[in-house]
């Protein structure tokens, strides 16, 4: 009974996914009502998810249908954010398809089972299971991403991203058969004890183990397979890379911290490894990131930063008293962030995202100062300035870093958000000291923009109350 | 009744701030308003001075945990460190509100979050505390000069925010240091300062988080050679700005020295001693030299802040009382005195459009009470006796012979050169002949004459009577050099551990 009862948020997201799909088929249904009941089922699931990750019952890692899944703090924390994150690309999406009219109703449908195939990602503990749910996730992104068939870019972006995405799911089973080979299971519990009792070394674990991390990175943007990450965000449609950026990257962190957490064994084997490509992410992604003049480029490169600061955390992951708090606060923090940058760009944007680039939003202060305000509070988080969330999770990394003996990479984590003052910076400036050029009217309804100041006040909220910590 | 007043000084002028900015308002009301909050702020804080025990332990405390796993705790408190700093934080701004005309809401709403997030910085007493205040006091600093600055505001925005905000983010690795090197000496965290202070650090990792942290500091004072932000900000900033830069977020750059740097990084700082105390002897001298050659009168008062300042941090790099106390006086007094001289810059760019020395002259015939006010002030900047610049002055570079003589004797030189650029700037901007400009400079108003009154007075009275400022610093600033340099039993080095090598300051 305690199984499903964690996995009722998991349901609610599925059975809700399912109504809308059988309510696409009617042709009276409009649009709006399948934004407004996709918000509300993932409100509920939002709730059920809050009330049951809570309880007694569930302990840390406290197995859920025989060792499959698990079901933790951790877990129900990236739950939350995941669901918190389908929630505001709901309701971006309800502005931004009233200028944008490519949208059906089973647009809403397909994010959810994407968010179903997230959720389930956080959840399991075992790589056929993961195997299963990253494909559920991907193949619910891919169509978002392509959604619209008339936009060459959005074609381009998701031939791109199912090519390459295709690759990270073979590299994923390859090494779970590797790993199978080695161990005789596929849990990772298993694989954790298998590394204590042998040598982590083994080759048949090590090159496993290794395709699974490449999936995963590729999954997560990270150097060097980081290099599809900005057509793809700059083709979908803004709603969908503000999802793909915060809840994909929540889900894949979670099962990643998962895997790594379960022997030191396997955590020290890999940590010198997982320390480069970290340093790699932040500084490459750095340094594309300040050539971009288009914002969906730049946040999407400094998406590819962000998952290097989450490598200094899962290289300082402390696998005997593993608890995420360090991962689940600085996903948060980055998801409020992000969102709130894309719900600003998917109302302010206008129709055909025609306005795009940092040059566009020169003296959007002297037009809309709200708007101006709220994305200088996401950037600012972004980049790390007190007293918003992004700080503390900044912060918490760095200390878990120093804690772990990682200074060095402490300090190039910090040396990293300097070099990322610069493109935040820029679009401040942009907007602030200079006039403006365009009135920037929107016709769109105004949940976007609602969404924006509700994420700008959580991003001050987390900051000040570090709820997860 | 003083419970929550620290609170109360810190979030009245933020919320107010951002009351300003986000509400639809007049700028007529916003700068009445600020003008209001500023003076209740003033209020609080002359109450907290006359109230001020001058134990040398922390009152008006204000302690509560904040987030738990970490030890962060929402700590405020004031000591003899801290306490003339809060005053100049307190007591300068209202006249901002009453003198410069900058007819924009907005100016007003960054000015005050400003002053709330500096009296924040300087109440702090855990350290991550301490840096959220700093961090948020340098954002409306960025606004103001890149809104409101000069026509070249945008390359001296950058430089100051680059600067800026790479020091404070080495700072922050620092500081994350020294919270970590305590969890794993005491197995507890916490980033309580007077905790923090019986930390026993060494190697070369520590040596590491004591330059991150210095460098942080440093480019705030702005100590040589992290000084080059300096003219372009002062320049650009309009000049509330330019006043508010110099008079008070300078100085929060030493009193961070002080108060973290000193107590922890104790041995670090007396290796380098010597290597600081040049940094910002040569920083006076060169800067001192550099304001000789400016044109421009507020590029001038600018090398000649940052000159003053390099001489402030010296007091703090001698590490011994005389210095120090002279240091922590000189804060306040350098606060009053160049804070006026750009506000009265300000006064005159209004009214005559210009600030080239050159094209000025024989301000003193067409307004004397002007004049006498400047007088006064720019006499203070140079350290004449009878004004507030001396005692400090004086007790800095007599704190600086017993640390090094050669030192001392270089401080001295810096002195007359301030002197010759003062006086020679004085004469051709006061007397010679009224130029066609300057002919009908008008006086100050009655308004802005009582403005002025009370901080000339101020300079005056601390000037000939400054033991009861005095008294209030020193017993902390005993305790403080008594526990860096572990010379003698007290309150503070009760709770340090035993050291294996003490650094001797005092016979150096």
């Amino acid at each position: 009974m305690n199984d499903f009862l964690s996995l009722l948020p998991l349901i609610v997201i599925c059975t809700g996914a399912i109504l809308l799909m059988l309510l696409a088929a009617f042709e009276k249904s409009r649009l709006e009502t399948a934004a407004h009941l996709s918000m509300g089922i993932f409100a509920v699931a939002f709730l059920v998810q809050l009330l049951v990750g809570g309880g007694p019952a569930t302990a840390a890692y406290s197995d859920v249908f025989n060792g499959m899944l698990v079901v933790s703090d951790f877990t129900s924390a990236a739950g939350l954010i995941i669901l918190a994150c389908g929630f505001f690309t709901a309701m971006t999406s309800h502005s931004y398809f009233k200028v944008n009219l490519f949208c059906s109703l089973e647009f809403y449908a397909v994010m959810m089972f994407g968010a179903c195939g997230m959720l389930l990602l956080t959840l399991s503990q075992e790589l056929m299971t993961s195997f299963i749910a990253l494909e559920i996730m991907s193949l619910a992104i891919y169509i978002l991403v392509g959604y619209d068939r008339a936009n060459v870019k959005g074609a381009e972006a998701v031939l791109k991203y199912l090519m390459l995405g295709a690759f990270a799911g073979a590299f994923f089973t390859m090494g779970s058969a590797l790993i199978y080979g080695g161990v005789k299971s596929t849990k990772f519990i298993d694989i954790g004890t298998y590394c204590l009792s042998h040598s982590a070394t083994s080759p048949l674990l090590l090159g496993g183990v290794f395709f699974i991390i490449v999936g995963l990175l590729f999954k997560a943007a990270a150097f060097p397979f980081h290099a599809w990450v900005i057509d793809v965000y700059d083709g979908a449609s803004t709603p969908v890379t503000g999802f793909m950026a915060t809840a994909l990257k929540t889900a894949i962190f979670t099962v990643f911290a998962n895997l790594l957490a379960q022997s030191s064994g396997l955590h020290g084997t890999w940590v010198t490894f997982l320390f480069y490509v970290s340093v790699f992410t932040m500084f490459g992604g750095n340094l594309i990131a300040i050539g971009q003049s288009n914002l969906k480029r730049m946040l999407a490169a400094s998406g590819i930063v962000h998952s290097g600061y989450l490598l200094i955390a899962l290289v300082a992951i402390n696998t005997e008293q593993f608890t995420g708090s360090v991962i689940a606060y600085y996903l948060a923090a980055y998801a409020a962030g992000t969102l709130g940058m894309f719900a600003a760009l998917a109302y302010l944007g206008g129709s055909g995202e025609r306005r795009s680039t940092f040059d566009d939003f020169k003296g959007l202060a002297k037009v809309r100062p709200y708007s101006a305000a709220a994305i200088t509070v996401f950037l600012l988080s972004m980049a790390g300035i007190p007293p918003t969330a992004g700080f503390m999770g900044k912060f918490y990394i760095i200390t878990s870093a120093i804690s772990a003996g990682e200074i060095t990479l402490a300090v190039l984590g910090i040396v990293s958000s300097i070099l990322s003052m610069w493109y935040y910076l820029r679009l401040v400036i942009n907007m602030y000291f200079h006039d403006a050029v365009e009135n920037f009217e929107t016709d769109g309804s105004c949940f976007a923009t609602a969404g924006t100041f509700f994420l700008a006040a959580c991003v001050f909220i987390l900051g000040v109350y570090p709820i997860v910590m | 009744m003083f419970e929550y007043a620290l609170s109360f000084m810190i979030f009245l002028p933020i919320l107010a701030g951002i009351s300003i900015l986000a509400l639809p308002i007049g700028n007529k009301a916003a700068r009445f308003s600020g003008g209001v909050v500023a003076m209740i702020v003033l209020l609080i804080g002359i109450e907290l001075f006359l109230g001020f025990q001058g134990s040398g332990a922390m009152e008006f405390v204000e302690n509560r945990a904040w987030v738990e796993s970490l030890g962060i705790r929402y700590g405020l408190g004031v000591d003899g460190i801290s306490l003339l700093v809060l005053m100049a934080g307190s007591v300068l701004f209202p006249m901002v509100f009453c003198i410069l005309s900058i007819r924009e809401k907005g100016f007003y709403g960054n000015l005050l979050i400003t002053q709330g997030a500096m009296i924040g910085a300087i109440c702090a007493t855990d350290l991550i505390l301490f840096y959220i205040f700093w961090e948020i006091m340098l954002l409306p600093i960025f606004f103001m000069i890149g809104i409101y600055g000069g026509p070249n505001r945008l390359p001296a925005t950058l430089k100051i925010t680059l600067y800026t905000i790479s020091g404070s983010l080495l700072m922050l690795a620092g500081l994350v240091y020294v919270g970590v090197a305590h969890h794993e000496q005491f197995g507890f965290w916490t980033f309580d300062i007077i905790q923090l202070s019986s930390l026993e650090l060494g190697g070369g990792y520590a040596v590491l988080a004591f330059f991150m942290m210095m460098i942080a500091f440093a480019i705030k004072i702005p100590l040589f050679p992290f000084h080059t932000w300096l003219p372009d900000a002062y320049t650009e900033a309009p000049n509330a700005t330019t006043f508010v830069l110099s008079a008070i977020m300078a100085k929060i750059g030493v009193y961070g020295v002080i108060r973290f740097v000193v107590p922890v990084f104790e041995l670090e700082l007396a290796r380098f001693a010597v290597l600081l105390s040049f940094a910002g002897v040569v920083g006076m001298i060169y800067c001192g030299l550099a304001a000789i050659a400016q044109k421009d009168l507020k590029r001038m008062l600018a090398f000649s802040s940052a000159s003053h300042m390099g001489i402030i941090a010296l007091g703090v790099f001698c590490m011994n009382t005389q210095a120090l106390t002279g240091s922590l006086f000189q804060i306040a007094a350098h606060a009053t005195s160049t804070g006026i001289l750009f506000l009265f810059i300000g006064l005159m760019e209004e009214r005559l459009q210009t600030r080239e020395i050159a094209e000025l002259g024989g301000i003193a015939y067409r307004a004397p009470i002007f004049a006498t006010f400047f007088a006064i002030a720019m006499l203070a900047s140079m350290g004449l006796p009878g004004t507030s610049g001396f005692i400090g002055e004086f007790l800095i570079i007599l704190g600086a012979i017993k640390f090094s003589g050669f030192i001392g004797f270089l401080a001295g030189t810096s002195l007359i050169i301030g002197v010759c650029y003062m006086l020679w700037m004085f004469q051709r901007v006061f007397f010679e002949k009224p130029k066609e400009q300057t002919d009908k400079f008008q006086d100050l108003s009655l308004t802005e004459a009582l403005t002025f009154l009370p901080v000339i007075l101020l300079i005056l009275a601390m000037g000939i009577f400054p033991q009861p400022f005095l008294k209030r610093i020193e017993p902390t600033v005993q305790q403080h050099i008594a526990a860096a340099t572990n010379t003698a039993p007290n309150a503070l080095a009760s709770t340090a551990r035993p050291r294996t090598s003490t650094p001797n300051y005092q016979k150096n």
